[in-house]
């Protein structure tokens, strides 16, 4: 789990003030916005050492905090 | 052919007649023949370009579908290696076909401009631009790299793929559509929809009033446009605002036709307006003003640039050396900044083109570089932020923005627009806003008035739509004098408007040539 | 679940058929009702003029379609066919002749509407008036509202033909409605044809003053003779405009009808623009399709003041064209007008040459008394012994004094004036004229013309207020004048002269509109005002001196057409009369003739030395 928390610390420092775990359509809903996802990817990149790239940044990747761990699992 | 012409109303009526008479299978030969007799009707070598473009994505499309099917066909041992091969020359393909395309935009839309601006000696080419020529080539190129990512299989039939780059009702102004939400659609058979029909033929209604609005606005914006000297800063400012109008009237009422159109033939466009008067932000205007151009820049240019090596680089440099907030925004910042960039240049050749993008790019960086302070002062005002003040002051503090951005774009020269600014602000001579000035404009009473309600209107209706109304199913459950109002009203004004308007040559759509 | 009164899809769409079907039918309603083209017979209105203008082609067929009973001939042609007039054309043709003149027409549109008419009507003779430039076009017109053939004639689809009129814009309802609403009498822009006779309404061309050549390029509208454009010309059509012109021959010949070519006179320059070899092609293969008239060239041809632009000529010159065809002697014919070619004639010669313009032109000065007493006094008072040595001046210095009549004379058919003619005038009809003016004019044999005021013959008082004027001379001594064969009475008007103070206000000037009067009223004023004039002179005017000298284009082209050939202002110039230009009668010049003027003074105005 503690790759959850340091994803959840990340997401907090990006996007203040949003309650992630709640969250299913981050994305859709434009709560995360494309600068956000940018900023987000290559902090995930720094922090877990995987290698993400454009093909990565669908919608579904990212629309939940589930998700993104799952993508942080796969490419680990 | 015009879509505010009485031939393409006929043309339409004919088309729709035998698309749904032909067996399904057919249907798609008929709407690509449609679509070639559409842009045919403005000239032959205008399709020259467009079968360029369309055989050289089509060819590119197939050869990187052949090579990801090469890679998934690697042995386990060769994985590593192969795939990096077979990476290397599907860049090749997309470099190429890029350079193809983009270089032909480059000849006959920048070639000119670019020679005059680096004073270099080349003769001057008198190209005409071929209609639609950004819009069908952003469409084809977003095809190719969603092959080269792999996002779905290539289409193996040439005269399927060119239905996709030369579906008529989209082909000259855009909306700029994706090929995995456009292409089965084309090609899927359609059975006849009373709803379809029905939901057409109002959309492209509701456009058809917009652009009748919008060639009134034309005419001040081009009186006072065409005799600066004789206008005060009030005029002037009078004149961008009615070119906003102008220009939100005659893009959205072309796209409503073309969505209304396409969906009279049953097929559904990516939405290009989202109603951009109630955006709160300038990010939020882009993403509600010709959205479809937004998504491309953020899927082919911002997202590839931002997880590139180099800016990723750049970030880890910046981040070691400023750290914190500001370390991160900067290389975000730089393709944020060459996506306005390149959105400016895509509106045309000019420098002030150029500087609209970097307009853009500046208030969209500096917002985000500020967010800090402004939410402190916010907090200081005790202004909540989902407040009603807050949203109302965001939506003024955009429409102050777009329309400083409108004086770049609109002005003849990129320093006459900023003197054009400074003269709003120094010596409006207001007097002349009592002089009888307005009806010199080249406009009547009437057509003001039909300027005004027709704002008021779309505001109106905008305004609902925000706040989650369903127009559409809201009309339904009217009365059936009511729905015949909504008919015989807009029919009516639009005849009378169009024989009254006898003097007006209908404009064609100011993003022809874009 | 309660249903609701909703509407289907379906039902939605049949409402919105319904309402376009309706709105089409609106709009189709209402151009059939305003008929702006003519084409579905103009049932409301019957305004043929307005229709004809919009499209000659199209409207003058409907109109033929109900009014061909009253024709039995047919003039055909472009626009320049126009200037044949057709109450020559019926005199000398005898029969009863409908202009069929079409703007921009080429001889695919004579052919088609000329054999129309042949096929559906009775005629009697067609004539054909063509020119080279029929040669350089063929089949153009774009099927425009305006330009387009009548579907009866082109054979084209009566669908598309129908529907393009059904659904025209309403807006040239719109302005037809306009027009008739606020037509006022002189002819205008959007009504350029005369319903009865289908030619041009030249009433107010016709009623137009023409004076020196320089005078008439100094107008604007005649500038275009000023620097003549060169350009060339190209008889490319040669071959389909003889093709059609054959084929109407034959169909002429097949039904007994009497075929006549006319080739219209032109602008010397503009011929010009065509080389030789041009010219002698069209003229020798018109030859051998048909005999034929040539006017295209006279010396005419080279006074811009027979044309008014260069294939547009004036009524006169055509009258003198069809004069010379029918050997009127009564007509003056210009040198070199009119030749008959036929198809053993040599080959085509140039016959037109520039005349010398004092061989058709002559100079006459007009003089202006009012009233004579013993003193001279003011502008119209003239003493006895001035009057005299100004007939003294004029005998001893070979002048002879002539009528208006004798003007007309000169510029109609040609009949010589005496070599030095003045016209002797005198306004108001004082009964000096008669007392003092008379005697010593018929000592010395001398012709003078008195333009009376209708409503003073024979009064010494203001007709309203009864204060005292000038006496004037009574009917019984005009009589007596006229008798003499020396004086001529005509017309000042009847009750043209009020004087504010003496007549009932408000007073008119002269015999122009009074403000805020409607022009209906003011026409009823003129008409009246000429039946008056004739009861008071006792005879009909058909020269007119304008009072005050005071002019306007309205009261100038209703006397035109009560028959006055000749009018006189007060401009003091001398007048340029040419022959074959009725025009040049018209507002004519005339020197003041008060105490001031000595005999010398006289003499040196007359030579046009002042």
């Amino acid at each position: 789990m503690n790759n959850r928390l340091e994803l959840l610390n990340i997401l907090t420092s990006v996007c203040p003030g949003v309650d992630f775990e709640k969250e299913t359509s981050l994305v859709d809903d434009e709560i995360l916005e494309s600068l956000d996802l940018v900023t987000i990817v290559s902090e995930m990149m720094d922090t877990f050492d995987i290698e993400l790239n454009v093909e990565d940044l669908l919608p579904e990747h990212f629309n939940s905090v589930d998700a993104m761990m799952q993508l942080i699992e796969e490419r680990k | 052919m015009s879509f505010t012409s009485i031939a393409f109303l006929c043309f339409l009526m004919l088309g729709l007649l035998v698309y749904y008479l032909v067996p399904g299978k057919w249907q798609w030969m008929v709407l690509l023949a449609a679509s070639w007799v559409f842009y045919c009707s403005a000239g032959w070598h205008g399709f020259l370009y467009l079968a360029f473009t369309t055989i050289s994505t089509y060819l590119a499309g197939l050869l990187l579908g052949k090579l990801n099917h090469a890679r998934s066909q690697l042995p386990p041992e060769q994985k590593k290696s192969g795939a990096e091969r077979i990476k290397r020359k599907k860049k090749w393909v997309v470099a190429g076909t890029l350079c193809l395309n983009f270089g032909l935009l480059f000849v006959v839309k920048y070639y000119n401009f670019t020679a005059e601006a680096l004073h270099l000696p080349l003769p001057s080419l008198n190209l005409l631009v071929p209609l639609g020529l950004s819009f069908y080539m952003f469409q084809s190129i977003g095809y190719v790299i969603d092959c080269y990512r792999g996002k779905y299989e290539p289409q193996r039939n040439l005269a399927k793929f060119s239905l996709f780059t030369s579906f008529f009702p989209q082909l000259i102004q855009g909306p700029i559509s994706r090929y995995n939400e456009l292409g089965p659609q084309l090609l899927r058979p359609h059975t006849f929809q009373a709803d379809n029909l029905k939901y057409g033929i109002q959309l492209a209604m509701w456009g058809y009033l917009k652009k009748m609005i919008a060639d009134r606005a034309a005419v001040p914006v081009n009186t006072i446009f065409g005799d600066l000297e004789s206008y005060g800063g009030a005029f002037v400012a009078i004149a961008v605002a009615f070119y906003c109008i102008q220009l939100y009237c005659d893009f959205s009422g072309g796209i409503d036709i073309a969505l209304g159109a396409a969906q009279m033939f049953g097929i559904e466009v990516t939405p290009n307006f989202r109603r951009p008067v109630f955006a709160t932000t300038l990010t939020d205007f882009w993403r509600r003003w010709h959205i479809t151009l937004g998504t491309w820049m953020k899927d082919y240019v911002f997202y590839p640039m931002s997880l590139s090596k180099p800016l990723g680089k750049i970030g880890k440099f910046t981040r070691r050396k400023f750290g914190g907030k500001l370390g991160k925004v900067i290389p975000t910042s730089i393709a944020t900044f060459t996506v306005y960039f390149i959105i400016g240049i895509w509106h045309g050749a000019n420098f002030r083109y150029i500087f609209f993008g970097f307009w853009n790019g500046i208030i969209i960086t500096g917002s985000f570089l500020l967010s800090g302070p402004l939410i402190a002062l916010r907090n200081l005002l005790h202004i909540r932020e989902n407040s009603l003040v807050h949203r109302w002051i965001g939506r003024a503090r955009t429409m102050l923005i777009v329309f400083i951005g409108r004086y770049i774009t609109r002005a003849p020269r990129l320093l006459l627009a900023f003197s054009l600014l400074w003269k709003t602000v120094s010596t409006p001579c207001l007097y002349q806003l009592r002089d009888g000035t307005f009806m010199t404009l080249g406009l009547k009473a009437l057509d003001y008035w039909v300027i005004g309600l027709g704002c008021v209107g779309i505001l109106t209706l905008e305004w609902f739509q925000e706040q989650g109304t369903p127009i559409r199913k809201t009309l339904e459950k009217k009365s059936v004098f009511v729905q015949w109002l909504c008919i015989f009203l807009p029919l009516f004004i639009l005849l009378v408007m169009h024989i009254l308007g006898g003097e007006y040559i209908a404009s064609e759509f100011i993003y022809k040539q874009f | 679940m309660k249903k609701k009164h909703s509407l289907s899809s379906k039902g939605w769409l049949w409402l919105f058929a319904g309402t376009v079907l309706l709105l089409a039918v609106l709009v189709a309603g209402f151009n059939i009702c305003t008929d702006p083209f003519g084409a579905f017979g103009d049932p409301v209105m019957g305004w043929w003029s307005y229709n004809e203008t919009m499209n000659p082609r199209v409207a003058k067929l409907s109109y033929l379609e109900q009014h061909h009973s009253q024709y039995d001939s047919y003039i055909i042609g472009p626009s320049s066919t126009s200037s044949f007039p057709t109450q020559a054309l019926n005199r000398y043709f005898d029969a009863s002749f409908y202009n069929m003149t079409m703007y921009g027409a080429d001889m695919l549109d004579v052919e088609q509407m000329g054999l129309y008419v042949l096929d559906h009507y009775e005629v009697k003779n067609l004539v054909v008036s063509m020119y080279i430039h029929c040669a350089e076009i063929y089949d153009t017109e774009p099927n425009t509202l305006t330009y387009g053939m009548p579907c009866k004639a082109d054979g084209s689809n009566p669908i598309l033909y129908y529907g393009k009129y059904l659904f025209a814009s309403p807006k040239y309802g719109m302005e037809k409605l306009k027009a008739w609403r606020s037509d006022p009498y002189l002819q205008q822009p959007y009504r350029v044809f005369d319903q009865q006779t289908g030619a041009y309404d030249k009433s107010r061309r016709d009623a137009e003053p023409i004076g020196s050549l320089e005078n008439y390029l100094s107008r604007s509208a005649y500038s275009v003779f000023q620097n003549y454009p060169s350009g060339t010309g190209s008889i490319s059509c040669l071959q389909p405009c003889m093709e059609s012109l054959t084929r109407l021959r034959d169909a002429c010949e097949e039904k007994g009808v009497t075929f006549t070519v006319v080739c219209p006179p032109m602008y010397g320059q503009y011929l010009e623009q065509f080389s030789p070899k041009d010219q002698d092609a069209f003229y020798n293969a018109l030859a051998e399709v048909t005999d034929y008239w040539d006017f295209s060239l006279s010396s005419a041809s080279f006074d811009p003041r027979f044309f008014y632009d260069e294939t547009h000529f004036r009524n006169d010159l055509g009258s003198m064209c069809l004069a010379r065809m029918f050997d009127d002697p009564e007509v003056y014919i210009p040198q070199g007008l009119g030749r008959y070619v036929t198809k053993g004639s040599s080959p085509r010669a140039p016959h037109g040459a520039k005349a010398d313009e004092h061989t058709y032109t002559a100079q006459v000065p007009v003089l202006l008394y009012h009233h004579l007493a013993e003193t001279g006094e003011g502008t119209d008072i003239i003493s006895l012994d001035r009057f005299l040595s100004h007939m003294n001046a004029l005998r001893e210095n070979g002048y002879t004094t002539v009528f208006f009549e004798d003007l007309q004379a000169y510029v109609q058919s040609g009949t010589p004036l005496p070599e030095k003619p003045v016209v002797i005038t005198f306004d108001d009809g004082y009964e000096s004229n008669y007392t003092m003016a008379y005697p010593i004019l018929k000592e010395y044999n001398m012709k003078a013309t008195i333009f009376a005021i209708g409503v003073s013959v024979g009064k010494d008082t203001y007709k309203d207020t009864n204060q005292p004027m000038n006496p004037h001379f009574s009917l019984e001594q005009a009589a007596e004048m006229e008798a003499s064969g020396l004086i001529d009475i005509q017309s000042h008007g009847y009750n043209m002269h009020e004087v504010a103070g003496r007549d009932k206000d408000p007073v008119r000037k002269g015999l122009l509109q009074k403000e805020g009067e409607s022009e209906a009223d003011y026409l009823e004023y003129l008409q009246k005002d000429f039946e008056q004039v004739t009861q008071a002179i006792g005879k009909t005017p058909t020269v007119f001196a304008y009072p005050y000298g005071a002019t306007a284009e309205l009261p100038a082209v209703v006397l035109h057409q009560q028959g006055i050939y000749a009018t006189v202002t007060t401009v003091e110039k001398s007048n340029i009369l040419v022959q074959g230009l009725s025009q040049s009668l018209l507002e004519m010049g005339r020197f003041y003739m008060t105490e001031e003027v000595t005999a010398e003074q006289l003499l040196a105005l007359l030579s046009g030395k002042s």
